[in-house]
């Protein structure tokens, strides 16, 4: 199964190569095109990761967030998600960027192919920054009932990291 | 936002400065040039996805793709306005590629334009539990931090990641209909204007 999902993503560069080339795309100008906006995207970006990964490395140093997830890491556990998980938890909601530093860290410690680093990916790449989200896209616009939503998408991320590590167990 | 930043930002410096005021700098500054490593490896992700996703506008396949989930979108968001459909359709496929940077754009104008519709309540929120419940089928920048990472089989996640990933989607729409429903079933055309006064008052809006 792994093997053929190894062969997903150069066949989808394949194809959409092919059918721009067939469609009479200017296939190299195009994706250049593409590349272009690359940059701008990462400048728009890259104040908020500065400051979320400087107040990272300030949780980190000062031993809060440590105390924050040692508090949190009993609940997990009960839920059946190891407790090395807990800082990926509770950062993801909050920014991705955050979220790839303690990912990368996670990896780097118990290798990329222990049972915690695959949990850890399963996690990181099914949810997503809630409260990011929920800032930038609906800034400005005052919805009353936006909590709701944001407490069912808060349920629903915690509801489904206990899924992902049973998942990791089975496949 | 601002307010938890503030928060954990004062009570992480206050903590430093009653034990160890000489890590304060150096933290800081550690912070910022991984900052500055991260967004350099995410300018080559993106740079591989963007030129991809060029390709696609310009071939017309990105139409087709949101000519596929238009209707979709239609029946989950109850609406029918058609320019917050073709945004919403284009996030949605942006991040079925597991690049949310690039759905960025788009989704901050559906969701704009998703709040002029009569069903502006319910829309936004069903909007809102789909992009935060996540929506991607490639996890593309989790297979390079793998790789980045050296593991024997980077792509191994990604079976697990989608079932998980369909999951929390079908979880977050099934939880937003029930705690909506109510405001679903009675909903009623009214113009955005009359909506709009109405909810500044205070009210609700079933007339």
């Amino acid at each position: 199964m792994t093997h053929v999902l190894t062969f997903l993503i150069p066949t989808i560069f394949l194809l959409s190569f092919a059918v721009a080339f067939v469609r009479k795309v200017r296939v190299y100008d195009s994706f250049t095109e593409g590349v272009k906006g690359a940059i701008p995207l990462i400048l728009s970006i890259f104040p908020y990761i500065a400051a979320v990964t400087m107040l990272s490395k300030l949780l980190e140093v000062s031993g809060v967030g440590n105390a924050i997830s040692m508090r949190l890491a009993p609940v997990f556990r009960f839920f059946g998600v190891p407790q090395e998980l807990s800082p990926l938890l509770l950062i993801k909601p909050l920014s991705g960027s955050g979220a790839i530093a303690v990912l990368s860290d996670i990896l780097e410690v118990y290798g990329a192919d222990s049972y915690v680093s695959r949990c850890a990916c399963v996690i990181y790449g099914s949810s997503e920054t809630i409260f990011y989200i929920g800032a930038v896209y609906f800034a400005g616009l005052k919805r009353k009932n936006l909590t709701k939503a944001l407490l069912i998408s808060v349920v629903t991320y915690l509801i489904t990291a206990v899924f992902c590590c049973l998942l990791c167990k089975i496949l | 936002m601002n307010a938890l930043f503030f928060i954990v930002f004062t009570i992480c410096t206050l903590s430093l400065l009653f034990f160890s005021p000489e890590n304060f700098l150096p933290a800081m500054l550690d912070g910022a040039s991984k900052s500055a490593t991260l967004c350099v490896s995410l300018i080559a992700t993106y740079a591989v996805w963007m030129g991809l996703m060029k390709l696609w506008e310009d071939s017309g396949v990105a139409r087709g793709v949101s000519r596929l989930i238009k209707p979709v979108a239609k029946r989950l968001l109850k609406t029918d306005d058609e320019k917050a459909l073709s945004a919403v359709s284009m996030n949605v496929s942006v991040n079925l590629l597991g690049i949310s940077g690039a759905a960025t754009p788009y989704g901050i104008k559906a969701a704009q334009l998703l709040d002029q519709t009569d069903n502006a309540e319910y829309s936004s929120a069903m909007f809102f539990v789909l992009n935060a419940t996540s929506l991607q089928i490639l996890p593309s920048s989790l297979v390079a931090v793998r790789v980045a990472m050296q593991s024997a089989n980077p792509t191994d996640i990604i079976l697990p990641t989608f079932l998980a990933t369909v999951f929390s989607t079908v979880l977050g729409v099934l939880l937003t209909m029930l705690a909506y429903r109510k405001k679903a079933v009675a909903k009623k055309p009214t113009s955005p204007r009359f909506h709009r006064k109405k909810a500044k008052a205070g009210g609700t809006y079933t007339r």
